[in-house]
């Protein structure tokens, strides 16, 4: 192959890739446009994507219209602790599902997948009356504890413990490790990516909850994003221009989130190191 | 394995996997148990529960509106599972190379992950609008005069389908690229040492060693795409005439709709039963491709 | 017995649910234990309770939870107003506002209902209203306003004070309303040389007019009227039909009458084409239309003036056209007292404060937060004069045509089930006849 078709091939590469990648960003730039209209009845069909004029006054209605500091920390604070959560619980269960070999690990972790498969609309009532008896209704507690555990997360984690080599920690149990110490030292440090991908996920699903959050919540004080800017949709009426302004909003972290995990995505475990 | 042995073992096992399973246990098992429970009444939530056995089952199986919604539903996951996996898997192969400015593309394909359904169904009803829409303006380009689209019970579905590879194929590229970052790099340096070249080590290396990713992701869009309900609500309604009406928007419906508590959970439970048979199958299945360590 | 076992009793048989994964035997038997209690007897308990307030007493500090769909987020600084206001004349009264938005409203007050810890005062809308006072969940006020000096029900605007009423309780009180009216465009009125819209026009002149208007090639269309539920039950009504017999036993939805106001409906897009077709639309609201200036006339509610306000030509508003008679659409909205409050007495203040009393009125005309649900037409003196549209009076004056919507207690199912067969009829799968026969059954067995 010659220098000049591998350069040739490259180029065309990045054409297509570059085709494709706008192709996926333009809804974003249309949320962006419309946020910055002044219309509320902003959604003209074809759409137009350069404002005119543009103007901020969706978000500065929205900061007249709601509390978004607090719904934002309200937000965020769910979101951390429940990613946080999500990584400890997770990380632990998928070392026991994929390190240790115990009766009845399959049907149990079938167990775990089934937690996925029930549509929420019609546990969640049950969970307000449990939670209710737990007196976390109107509390953070209530709001976030249901998410900190994920079946979802412990699969996830799970299947990439599995593709790591066997003798990376059969050489440790020789020397007389414990489990835990194999958990923290061996598997923990080699698994960054499957955490960054989790962290990534658990962020975003909290992030964008919105049914419990609307249950739990009866305080003002409590809201979380999702479920203030709900409100934007009225009966009759949706200010179009305010929505696209929320949704701007509730990107932004969730793609400062992506960003900041991506940095843990560098090509390949190096094994050399470990197996000394 | 190398480890210990009986009750040790046990209480190992029972330390690493306490704090996920005792949350579980309450906060989604117990309610979803209580669900099953609720199959067998008639509750509007309003008034205390009615216990009529097995009669949400019956009314269910002899529901026109259940055997449409299932129909719609695996229409809408055969078409879409091997797209959006396979797309997800294409790109995730390209962007997990050194190329410049990889991140500016993979934080452009993750974007529609993160954007809100409404936003996007919005933007995706102008590109399939029947008459001044970019897709059938394409199409007539090659002089191919293009469906109505969401106004078209034929083609809502296949519209459906393809925002949701759109907004999704993001979502699973994340997950693929995490299984390639699993994949250690030395494998590769002694593959193409041995002359190896691109192909013979994708097949050789990234296939078996991607495998317990991709099943991954095979399982999580499966569970997922048999709970469709988002874009379907936003996007066409169930609409028209019922034509893309889904299980999850039944359940929807019956729950905070028509407050029908009972008669949802019927409907849960069966559509329980459907994914997890589906998903018992693809572990079985998995032994004959999926190779663990 | 007394209202706290009621709450327990519902609570309990929900939670025997979540232990039946335990002990499913006793499911059952939980749950025979509460059917034993008819609900209406509950009802009645509170007012029994608190008849007899100590007048000598120091009034306790009680504290209130008002939940709301309508105030978030553009009024809850004119609710904030209202509850000052009525907090000055009841100082031992807090309100505790709570909000979440239409859509999910009802979902979220069933499941506050059902986990036992429901707020006291609630908005209902007319068609939720109904499905709700069946279930005797509801206070009966009547009690209260018969003790009450300072209250007299012709107040109301009495269509909407006898909306919430139901089998001699009154089970609400009517807070708001809105009408429907149809818009009309003045510069394609000019343009194609017609005279406005009167108030006695039907539907054929409308579309006489609408004829004149149309352009499809600038892709400008005479009228939009969409056929859905909404616009059916109504043009049905203008050309005397009815959904069902008296006594809601039997389904006359098919009934030739009916028939013919779906004809008439299909006809505008089939046969006079003078409205543009789903696909047609393309997924642009109707109001949008409107709002580009590419429609003649638009049939929808009060609540678009402000969107329309900054629309590049003159329009106006007047009421619906009929058929062989006239009928519009009266949306009301009310306050009920949850039926096992704790506080009937005080949750009444506030909802006859809410409802009827002049400050709160004020603040809602000034406010522009729908219309305030009251008899005195003074009221409204303010919001007359605002324009556009110049013909504001004929938001008044379509009250005197006001319907109130076909409502069973499985409406949302009797909605969406003709819903579908109307989308079967737009996309030539049925005929209207057709439609209607399928529909009489399906709404029977609902009736059932």
């Amino acid at each position: 192959m010659s220098e000049l078709r591998v350069s040739l091939t490259r180029s065309l590469a990045y054409a297509l890739l570059t085709v494709a990648a706008l192709f996926m960003v333009v809804p974003f730039v249309w949320m962006v446009s419309t946020s910055l209209k002044t219309d509320q009845f902003v959604l003209s069909m074809p759409p137009q994507f350069i404002p005119d004029p543009a103007t901020f006054e969706s978000y500065t209605r929205l900061a007249e219209l709601f509390p978004i500091g607090r719904m934002v920390f309200n937000s965020l604070l769910a979101a951390v602790v429940t990613t946080l959560g999500q990584i400890v619980t997770c990380a632990m269960a998928a070392y026991a599902f994929s390190r240790m070999k115990f009766r009845g690990s399959n049907l149990l972790f079938l167990l775990y997948l089934a937690t996925l498969m029930v549509p929420q609309q019609v546990t969640i009532t049950p969970l307000f009356i449990l939670l209710r008896y737990l007196g976390w209704i109107n509390s953070y507690a209530g709001l976030i504890a249901p998410g900190v555990f994920s079946a979802f997360g412990t699969f996830l984690l799970r299947q990439f413990f599995l593709s790591l080599p066997r003798e990376l920690e059969e050489a440790a149990f020789l020397d007389g490790a414990s489990h835990w110490t194999v958990f923290t030292r061996v598997i923990v440090p080699l698994a960054r990516p499957a955490f960054a991908t989790l962290a990534v996920f658990a962020f975003m699903g909290s992030w964008n909850a919105f049914l419990w959050p609307l249950f739990v919540v009866r305080d003002p004080e409590l809201m979380t994003l999702p479920v203030g800017l709900a409100t934007l949709h009225g009966r009759y009426l949706t200010e179009w221009n305010l929505v696209m302004a929320g949704s701007v909003i509730a990107v932004v972290p969730m793609l400062i989130v992506y960003l900041f995990a991506q940095r843990y995505f560098v090509q390949g475990v190096v094994l050399s190191g470990i197996k000394g | 394995m190398v480890g210990e042995r009986g009750w040790r073992k046990t209480g190992w096992v029972l330390l690493f996997l306490l704090p996920s399973l005792s949350g579980l246990a309450v906060f989604s098992l117990t309610p979803i148990v209580a669900s099953l429970g609720l199959t067998l009444f008639d509750w509007d939530l309003l008034t205390p529960p009615r216990f009529i056995g097995l009669d949400n089952f019956a009314e269910l199986f002899a529901s026109d509106d259940f055997w449409a919604a299932l129909g719609h539903t695996l229409y809408f996951i055969t078409g879409y599972i091997p797209l959006v996996l396979v797309l997800a898997l294409g790109l995730a192969l390209i962007l997990n190379q050194k190329l410049r400015g990889i991140m500016l593309y993979r934080a452009a394909f993750y974007l529609p992950v993160v954007s809100a359904w409404v936003a996007v169904a919005l933007l995706w009803k102008w590109i399939f609008n029947p008459k001044f829409g970019l897709v059938n303006y394409l199409l007539g380009l090659i002089g191919i005069v293009g469906p109505g689209w969401l106004f078209d019970p034929n083609w809502a579905m296949p519209a459906i389908i393809l925002t949701s590879v759109w907004k999704d194929i993001g979502f699973v590229m994340v997950m693929f690229l995490a299984g390639l970052q699993g994949i250690p790099a030395d494998y590769y340096e002694a593959a193409a040492i041995d002359g190896a070249d691109r192909w013979q080590s994708f097949w050789n290396i990234t296939r078996p060693l991607l495998a317990p990713t991709t099943f991954f992701a095979l399982i999580i869009s499966l569970i997922n795409s048999f709970q469709v309900f988002d874009q379907v609500w936003i996007m066409s309604g169930g609409g028209p005439a019922g034509a893309t009406t889904v299980l999850v928007e039944q359940i929807v419906k019956n729950a905070f709709s028509y407050s029908r508590m009972g008669y949802a959970s019927a409907l849960s439970w069966v559509l329980f039963l459907l994914v997890f048979a589906a998903t018992a199958v693809q572990m079985r299945l998995q032994q004959t491709w999926v190779a663990y360590e | 017995m007394n209202v706290k076992w009621y709450r327990f009793s519902l609570v309990s048989a929900a939670l025997a649910l979540v232990a039946g994964a335990c002990a499913p035997a006793a499911t059952p038997v939980v749950v025979e234990n509460t059917v034993e209690v008819p609900v209406t007897q509950i009802v009645e308990v509170p007012v029994e309770v608190t008849a007899q307030p100590d007048p000598t007493a120091a009034p306790e500090p009680v504290t209130l939870t008002y939940f709301t769909f309508s105030a978030a987020p553009d009024h809850l600084d004119h609710l904030d107003a209202m509850i000052t206001a009525f907090e000055a004349t009841h100082p031992n009264v807090t309100i505790e506002v709570e909000t979440a938005p239409f859509n999910e409203y009802f979902t979220k007050l069933q499941t506050l209902i059902a986990g036992g810890t429901a707020p006291d005062i609630f908005e209902l809308n007319y068609e939720n209203f109904v499905s709700y006072a069946s279930k005797g969940v509801l206070l009966d006020l009547s009690s209260q306003s018969a003790g009450d000096a300072s209250f007299a029900a012709d107040v109301y605007y009495p269509r909407a004070y006898d909306a919430f009423s139901l089998n001699g309780m009154q089970l609400g009180l009517p807070a708001t309303f809105s009408t429907v009216v149809m818009f009309y465009n003045k510069a394609l009125f000019d343009q194609a040389g017609l005279d406005y819209p009167t108030s006695d026009w039907t539907w054929a002149d409308a579309v006489a007019a609408g004829q004149q208007i149309n352009d499809p090639a600038a892709g400008v269309y005479g009228l939009y009227s969409p056929t859905q539920f909404w616009e059916f039950y109504k043009k049905a009504a203008q050309n005397d039909c009815e959904f069902f017999n008296a006594d809601k036993t039997e389904a006359t939805i098919n009934s030739p009458q009916c028939v013919e106001a779906l004809q008439t409906m299909v006809n505008f897009v089939q046969t006079d084409k003078v409205m543009p077709s789903d696909a047609d639309m393309g997924g642009v609201s109707d109001g949008d239309l409107f709002k580009s200036g590419k429609l003649g006339m638009i049939v929808t509610g009060i609540w678009m003036f402000s969107a329309f306000e900054d629309a590049g030509f003159e329009w106006d508003i007047v009421v619906e056209p009929g058929l062989k008679n006239q009928a519009t659409h009266f949306f009301a909205n009310g306050v009920s007292v949850f039926a096992a409050t704790q506080h009937p007495q005080e949750a009444w203040e506030w909802a006859k404060f809410f409802t009827s009393s002049p400050e709160a009125a004020t603040i809602r005309v000034e406010a522009g937060w729908e219309l305030p649900a009251v008899s005195d037409t003074a009221v409204f003196d303010s919001y007359l004069q605002q324009t556009p549209p110049a013909n504001r009076q004929a938001v008044l004056d379509s009250l005197n045509f006001a319907i109130v919507p076909p409502v069973i207690e499985r409406q949302s199912e009797m909605q969406d089930a003709v819903n579908k067969l109307l989308d079967q009829v737009k996309l030539g799968q049925l005929t209207p006849q057709e439609a209607l026969d399928q529909a009489k059954l399906e709404i029977e067995a609902l009736l059932k």
